[in-house]
């Protein structure tokens, strides 16, 4: 077994009936060294994703839940020594062991996709929408050409006249807009799991649930395996199947996102739920009544 | 009530957009007709999205901008006739606290150096003595003398302990008010508990006038007595009950946005057509309501001329709706 900390949803052993889990972590472990000082920043990690699944990573900042991503999909930061220990099985392959030009195949084509917290730092400001999306599209012979292929996927991240959207620069968009044209390039490439951080962060509500609405679909309609690190805990409370909650780089308890958030057994889990909880519930019974006088 | 500390009547902020063109600059009206009143011992918070002009409108609170046309007045005084002696005042008075503690800190000073540079500014302490002041300072935002926070540099605090150190060079200064622009945003779950909890006991054991800017509705909750929502550079509604009674159909939107925490219950995923999003900016119509491209109640009138902001009944919340003061109109 590999999630000892699992509860709700039992997990199967490997190999039964094909099952195997698209992503499997066990006992990752990141140290990042920066000059004379080291961080342990991600402490013998469990984690699994199942086909089709939608995990949620939350924590508070330094929890280590960025880290983790960044390190399954081997995008460390630029430190001087970044120091691995662990395994990382990927549809069966050992990404530990992978040649940097596989990696990269992966990460290209089929493999995995990053949606980053801030689209304006990811986009090209001096290219048309439709280019970017193209780049990323993957090699497919014959078939529709780059621009429909741009068209369609603008289409399926829920983006209005994805037309004109395609021949726009970045700047012409709005932050919402900017975001999903960010999350259609990550799918561009056809990805079999899609890791967003923060995908809703820097949005204001109203544009925030678009997203959502757009992450829910996709992994409604396409299946694709998803996973959110947010801090944002109704983030994971809309979308997640299962949640680790991680701090101080270490998963401090894990399990179906229904079972943790009706009885945390950590403490800390219990805060933050508790105090999420305490700035989300605005009378929403009055919500739903009639404009009345 | 007692006399506003600041008072805001008929303010109009507009910027010139580098977007619209070099020859033919298009205007942008920031804030459009803002009537505002910050109170001593009372929370005011100012709510809405990117764009709604609530950062500005914050600005011009402190008078780090004079408005474009309309009046601030300061304990009266208009802001135009405020002399050099009474701007001093102005900036004793009413203190700031922003979003990112980080950047309000200079990283180069200790936070000595930093507080007490204010401190000697203002003469608030005999030089002897300015240590135990600041101390003091730091201890009342809960900042304790033990751990010796003075020698240190804002790096080497964490987000929401460089918050109180941004609160605490508020309050040492005894203001009458504290505009506080976006003071949770850039902190963990946790630490904005705190941060509230904080300004929300300083706010009532001295008395003073707290305007909180915030995009975030559920903090604005707890700790609000008023609440001003903003659309489009406008107070689209203002009230005492704007969360727990919203009337404009935009707080409405507000509000219903808000995620549910309940994995139980989670919100119905909607298609592109049930959100009702346009791909292009929205007309900036100069004729009608400003919210009926995005309105579900929009009539016809909606289209024709702007809203007025009438008040429902004594003391009852103030919109700017056609739709929804016709009808208060018609049930009284």
């Amino acid at each position: 077994m590999i999630d000892v900390h699992e509860r709700g949803s039992p997990s199967r052993p490997d190999g039964e009936s094909g099952d195997a889990p698209l992503l499997r972590v066990e006992g990752l472990d990141v140290r990042l060294h920066v000059g004379a000082t080291s961080v342990h920043a991600v402490r013998s990690v469990d984690f699994l994703v199942r086909r089709g699944e939608c995990v949620g990573v939350v924590g508070e900042s330094g929890s280590g839940k960025s880290t983790l991503a960044r390190a399954v999909m081997r995008l460390m930061p630029n430190v001087s020594r970044v120091e691995l220990g662990g395994a990382i099985i990927f549809d069966g392959r050992d990404l530990m062991t992978l040649p940097g030009a596989e990696m990269r195949k992966l990460r290209r084509k089929s493999g995995f996709s990053m949606v980053f917290q801030d689209p304006l730092g990811f986009l090209n400001p001096t290219k048309r929408i439709w280019r970017q999306v193209a780049e990323a599209l993957s090699e497919r012979p014959g078939g529709d050409r780059p621009f429909a292929r741009v068209v369609k996927l603008l289409e399926e991240v829920g983006l209005p006249e994805p037309e004109r959207v395609a021949k726009r620069y970045p700047h012409e968009l709005s932050g919402g807009m900017r975001q999903r044209v960010v999350i259609a390039i990550a799918l561009a490439s056809e990805p079999q799991l899609l890791f967003a951080d923060e995908p809703t962060t820097a949005l204001d509500s109203t544009v925030q649930l678009l997203v959502l609405d757009t992450l829910r679909r996709l992994h409604r309609d396409r299946g694709t395996g998803m996973v959110v690190i947010t801090h944002d805990l109704s983030v994971v409370a809309e979308l997640c199947d299962r949640v680790y909650v991680m701090r101080g780089g270490e998963v401090i308890e894990s399990g179906a996102t229904v079972d943790i958030f009706e009885a945390p057994e950590d403490p800390y889990t219990a805060r933050l739920i508790e105090l999420s909880r305490a700035s989300h519930t605005l009378g929403a019974a009055k919500l739903c009544a009639p404009a009345s006088g | 009530m007692s006399q506003p500390i600041i008072q805001l009547s008929g303010v109009t902020q507009h910027f010139k957009d580098p977007g619209g063109g070099l020859l033919r600059p298009r205007l942008v009206r920031a804030l459009d007709g803002v009537d505002i009143e910050v109170h001593p011992n009372r929370t005011l918070a100012i709510v809405g999205e990117s764009g709604s002009g609530k950062s500005t409108l914050a600005k011009l609170l402190l008078l780090l901008r004079r408005p474009t046309s309309g009046e601030i007045r300061y304990r009266g005084v208009a802001h135009s006739s405020l002399g050099r002696a009474e701007m001093k005042k102005f900036r004793r008075e009413v203190q700031a606290v922003f979003q990112d503690p980080a950047a309000s800190l200079n990283p180069r000073m200790t936070i000595e150096e930093s507080l007490g540079h204010v401190a000697r500014f203002h003469r608030l302490a005999p030089p002897a003595e300015m240590r135990a002041f600041l101390s003091r300072h730091l201890e009342d935002v809960g900042l304790s003398r033990e751990e010796d926070f003075l020698p240190r540099f804002p790096h080497q605090l964490s987000g929401g302990q460089q918050q109180r150190v941004a609160i605490a060079r508020a309050m040492m200064l005894s203001p009458a008010a504290i505009i506080a622009d976006e003071p949770l945003s850039s902190l963990d779950v946790s630490i904005q508990a705190q941060i509230l909890d904080l300004m929300l006991e300083l706010r009532t054991r001295t008395g003073i006038g707290l305007v909180i800017v915030s995009h975030d509705l559920g903090a604005m909750k707890s700790i609000a007595d008023e609440v001003a929502v903003m659309y489009r550079g406008k107070v689209v509604e203002f009230g005492e009950h704007v969360f727990d009674d919203p009337q404009h159909p935009y707080t409405r939107l507000l509000l219903d946005s808000q995620l549910s925490m309940d994995p139980r219950n989670r919100r119905p995923i909607r298609s592109l057509e049930e959100s009702g999003e346009s791909s292009g900016a929205l007309p900036l119509s100069a004729a009608g309501c400003s919210f009926q491209f995005r309105c579900d109640l929009s009539q016809e009138v909606c289209a024709r001329s702007a809203p007025r902001a009438i008040q429902h009944g004594d003391g009852g919340p103030i919109v700017r709706c056609h739709v929804v003061n016709n009808q208060e109109r018609a049930d009284t």
